[in-house]
């Protein structure tokens, strides 16, 4: 990329995903973000239904109050796993009277929200794509989507989680009693069940009692495949924090700590808030906790983040005990609502840093991925060819590398 | 009946010069379709024009017809021209074939022009004789000389083929170009463009595989370097490639003007110039002219463009002086990083040393105060200076030079130009079969000197196309070659004298020097005459055209 060429950054929001209003509002702000005498701005829109648009209306958030397929200069688009078109497809089925074009994307700046973008199946198509994307790769998003897996990996690496019992749907329909029993064995009520992926309050019950905790079985079961179980955290504040970086080279933000929290912190309320309020709610920045304990908090959001394999931003969700300064990690947003710009903000770091930063760890990731090898010569095909294919077996000793 | 027996002749004629047209295309090709050039080539030598045995064989054959002229209705004359024809146009064997002819549309074209007018010629002649009045064997003897010389004129049918198609070639020309223009412009790639005598594939090798450790850059294949060559690359490769963040265009020239026009169908943004040397000394005149030509790039770039310089050759350096554009990047090998920031140059290299497993030495970026250790799998210390121009380019571009240096240890040379091979004999092949040019043939003979296992044989037909300098920089070849090869073959005797002045100059051993006439008998000689632990160095770029 030349130094006097503008990048174009190709920002992803909407989505079929139940965070999909939040996302239409964090990638305005992305979008808005962005400095654009050095920057052009793709958007790339993808409805509730999951059809894609493309267009200069698209980056007018007052055009999302109505249909906006409707809008003149909105029109499909797909971006394009073929490496050669390193973009977006505009038009794709063009008919006679139509033409397809092509808009190449310099970087992919996906901001959606939970399902199909912040899971790793976004990220996936950017790898396809061969395009450098702002955020975590397909692992980080994929395994920080699934609380169980994220719990498994972070108690591997020393990040404190609070005790969790995992329940299988099949599990739990066919043998239910046998299930309260193993939650019971070792965990004490209260206790939360939420389905392991989903990324809002959706399905998430609190129960105190074998009844409760059946009740809120059935409704996860409803929601995921996967069930987890989780020892509640009482008298815990809640502290975030957001983490920045690539590699070896991690930044934490300040915390911060939303305010609802005197007496006893719900779940239910901060999911019933939702994603969308978290930008309104009242929130005391930084955290009123001591210095020791913010660099102790600072300090397992990095090491957590490592131990995911993160890149580019997350938020990570901490529950604190005030008294004892015990920390628990509770959640890893690896595309935060506002992409925590207000924390950064408190760095000295404005939305338009955060952003530019941003694009340069995806470029450094990008690079990191070009110093791999993927085209593998091998003559295992002309060989196979030959032989016919019952000889492929035969074949071992030819190196394979993808 | 003559009617029959003309039409007969004349076929045979017309078969054979086709067959020519076509032998003869090939060469036409290497000659890049340039008339005059071609031409020379001809005159060279008495049998390229004038093949004996057509010749003698229409002699014969015409003598004899003409001896037999009295026996009234015999087939025998009709009979002995046709063998004779037959005889006349069959083809001579091909010979040694180092560059195959590449039936290109431009050069069907080309051949189809040609043979349609050499068939125009004979159609028209047989029906001009038939309407003669019959006079038998004179008939068949001026129809069989009819037919010699549309058979020796196939080189003026090319020539005439390819006038003819002068406005069909400029129009399909433009259109390629323009559709080349139109590839650029959508998918708006960086443009590198690159120039220098020598070392222009390898250092465009270098640089796209840096580049590629951080972006995606594409470089003009093989050596691709012509309008054509650049203009074949982008609309076979680049269209509909989005992904390309960089496209390194190689820029030959062989005229002034010619790099002027490949800059204005590309654009570039960045240049590089790696050398000013006598390559191709003869088409230009002068070492100024050359340089000249190699300056058209500068110009073409943008005020805000880059240009990047081989501050070691004074040429270049004349180039750098000049001051345009405003961002300029010189490289040296030979300062030392004091002197280079006194003089403004960039990046140096320090430390220098070559093993057989390829070049070591330190990078230092002047201004930045920066210091990086290069270890790269390549050969020949001209190379130190092909990298270090595509560092300039690759920092310019935002790499650092720790990556550079992380890249630069997984460089490939460039095929054929410094690859080993051993063969099952244990013999080390090394080949250069490359441009064998000044800068070029001293690093592939200390690479040979680093082999000090066994015997170290260079087989070379000399340097070609240096013009003025030709004697003497052939000499010179001779008495370096003195200093790192135990025995020599020089391949062909007439082109490689000076070769051979320069060895014994040196005092190289005369028992040591064998003086061949083809490439094979030189393999055939170290087939036979060494053994496992030695080493041969080919330094050969030559065309067919110096063979035949």
């Amino acid at each position: 990329m030349s130094t006097n060429r503008k990048t174009t950054v190709g920002v992803i929001f909407g989505g079929r995903s139940v965070e999909h209003d939040v996302s239409v509002v964090t990638g305005h702000q992305v979008m808005r973000a962005f400095n654009r005498e050095r920057f052009d701005i793709v958007p790339i829109y993808i409805n509730r239904q999951g059809n894609w648009f493309t267009g200069e209306p698209l980056l007018e958030i007052d055009n999302f109050k109505q249909d906006m397929t409707s809008i003149k200069g909105v029109e499909p688009c797909l971006l394009s796993p073929n490496v050669r078109h390193h973009g977006l497809i505009i038009n794709p089925l063009a008919g006679r009277f139509a033409r397809s074009s092509i808009i190449r994307l310099d970087v992919v700046f996906p901001a959606l929200h939970g399902t199909h973008g912040e899971d790793g199946t976004i990220q996936g198509l950017c790898e396809l794509a061969d395009i450098p994307y702002v955020g975590c790769a397909t692992l980080a998003s994929a395994l920080t989507n699934d609380k169980l897996m994220t719990k498994q990996v972070l108690r591997q690496s020393g990040v404190p989680v609070l005790d969790e019992v995992a329940v299988m749907r099949d599990e739990w329909l066919g043998e239910p009693n046998k299930v309260v029993e193993r939650i019971k064995t070792v965990l004490d009520y209260p206790v939360f069940v939420k389905p392991a992926t989903l990324g809002s309050s959706i399905g998430v019950g609190r129960a105190d009692s074998d009844e409760l905790l059946r009740a809120s079985l059935d409704v996860a079961a409803n929601f995921d495949r996967r069930i987890l179980v989780e020892r509640a955290a009482i008298g815990c504040v809640e502290i975030n924090c957001s983490v920045m970086g690539y590699g070896q080279n991690i930044e934490a933000s300040v915390l911060e700590q939303p305010v609802s929290w005197e007496e006893f912190l719900t779940y239910e309320e901060k999911y019933l808030r939702g994603g969308e309020g978290m930008k309104s709610a009242e929130r005391i920045i930084p955290a009123p906790i001591s210095e020791a304990l913010t660099q102790k908090i600072q300090q397992i959001a990095i090491d957590a983040f490592q131990a995911v394999d993160g890149r580019g931003i997350a938020r990570i969700d901490f529950l604190v005990e005030p008294d004892s300064e015990t920390v628990y990690l509770n959640e890893i947003n690896t595309l935060p609502g506002s992409l925590a710009f207000y924390l950064w903000q408190e760095n000295g770091m404005g939305a338009g840093e955060v952003v530019e930063k941003l694009v340069q760890l995806a470029r450094d990731a990008y690079a990191d991925k070009r110093r791999n090898t993927y085209d593998y010569q091998t003559d295992l095909i002309a060989m196979t060819a030959a032989r016919g294919l019952k000889g492929t077996k035969g074949a071992k000793s030819t190196p394979q590398q993808n | 009946m003559p009617t029959l027996s003309i039409w007969l002749l004349l076929g045979v004629w017309l078969i054979g010069a086709w067959l020519r047209i076509y032998r003869q295309a090939r060469f036409y090709q290497i000659e890049e379709y340039k008339s005059g050039r071609y031409l020379r080539w001809l005159s060279q030598s008495r049998r390229r024009w004038q093949p004996q045995r057509p010749i003698i064989a229409w002699g014969i054959s015409s003598a004899l017809a003409a001896l037999m002229r009295e026996a009234p209705d015999s087939f025998l004359p009709v009979v002995i021209v046709i063998i004779g024809g037959i005889f006349a146009v069959w083809p001579p064997p091909m010979g040694e074939v180092k560059k195959r002819f590449v039936r290109t549309s431009r050069a069907m074209r080309i051949v189809v022009t040609g043979t349609v007018a050499a068939t125009i010629v004979i159609v028209g002649a047989s029906i001009l004789l038939n309407n003669l009045p019959d006079i038998s064997a004179l008939q068949l003897i001026v129809s069989g000389l009819i037919g010699l010389i549309v058979f020796l004129a196939a080189p003026l049918w090319l020539i005439l083929g390819n006038i003819l198609m002068t406005p069909v070639d400029a129009f399909l020309r433009q259109r390629f170009i323009a559709q080349a223009k139109a590839v650029l412009d959508e998918v708006r790639p960086t443009v590198i463009g690159l120039t220098g005598s020598y070392g222009k594939t390898t250092t465009k090798n270098i640089l796209a595989h840096l580049l590629n450790g951080r972006y995606r850059a594409y470089p003009t294949p093989k050596s691709y370097n012509t309008t054509m060559g650049v203009c074949i690359a982008i609309n076979r490769d680049l269209a509909q490639d989005y992904s390309v963040d960089y496209f390194i265009a190689e820029m030959g020239a062989y005229v002034e003007g010619e790099i002027a026009e490949i800059c204005d169908l590309v654009n570039p943004q960045i240049g590089i110039i790696i050398e000013v040397g006598p390559q191709h000394l003869e088409r230009f005149g002068s070492l100024e002219n050359i340089a000249k030509a190699k300056y058209e790039l500068i110009q073409a770039l943008p005020p805000d463009g880059v240009g990047v310089f081989n501050w070691d050759n004074p040429h270049v350096r004349q180039m750098y002086e000049q001051g345009y554009p405003q961002t300029r990047l010189a490289v040296s090998k030979r300062l030392s990083p004091e002197e280079a920031k006194k003089q403004g140059v960039r990046f140096v290299a320090a430390n220098i040393t070559e093993t057989l497993e390829g070049l070591n030495f330190a990078i230092i970026d002047t201004e930045a105060g920066e210091e990086a250790f290069i270890q790269a799998p390549l050969l020949g210390e001209h190379n130190v200076t092909n990298l270090l121009l595509a560092t300039a380019v690759a920092v310019h571009a935002g790499m650092r030079l720790a990556e550079v240096a992380f890249r630069a240890r997984t460089l490939q040379p460039a095929e054929s130009r410094l690859v080993r091979q051993v063969t099952a004999q244990g013999i080390t092949i090394i080949n250069d079969a490359y441009s064998a040019n000044p800068v070029g043939v001293v690093g592939a003979l200390r690479v040979l000197g680093l082999h000090q296992q066994g015997r170290r044989l260079l087989i070379t037909p000399g340097m070609v196309e240096l013009g003025d300098l030709h004697e003497q920089e052939n000499r010179k070849l001779g008495q370096v070659a003195a200093q790192y090869a135990t025995d020599v073959i020089l391949v062909g005797s007439k082109q490689t004298q000076p070769v051979a002045e320069g060895l014994r100059d040196a005092g190289f051993p005369e028992a040591r020097l064998h003086i061949v006439e083809t490439l094979q008998e030189a393999v055939r000689w170290y087939e036979q005459n060494l053994a496992t632990g030695d080493t041969v160095l080919f330094l050969n770029d030559l065309p067919d055209t110096y063979h035949n």
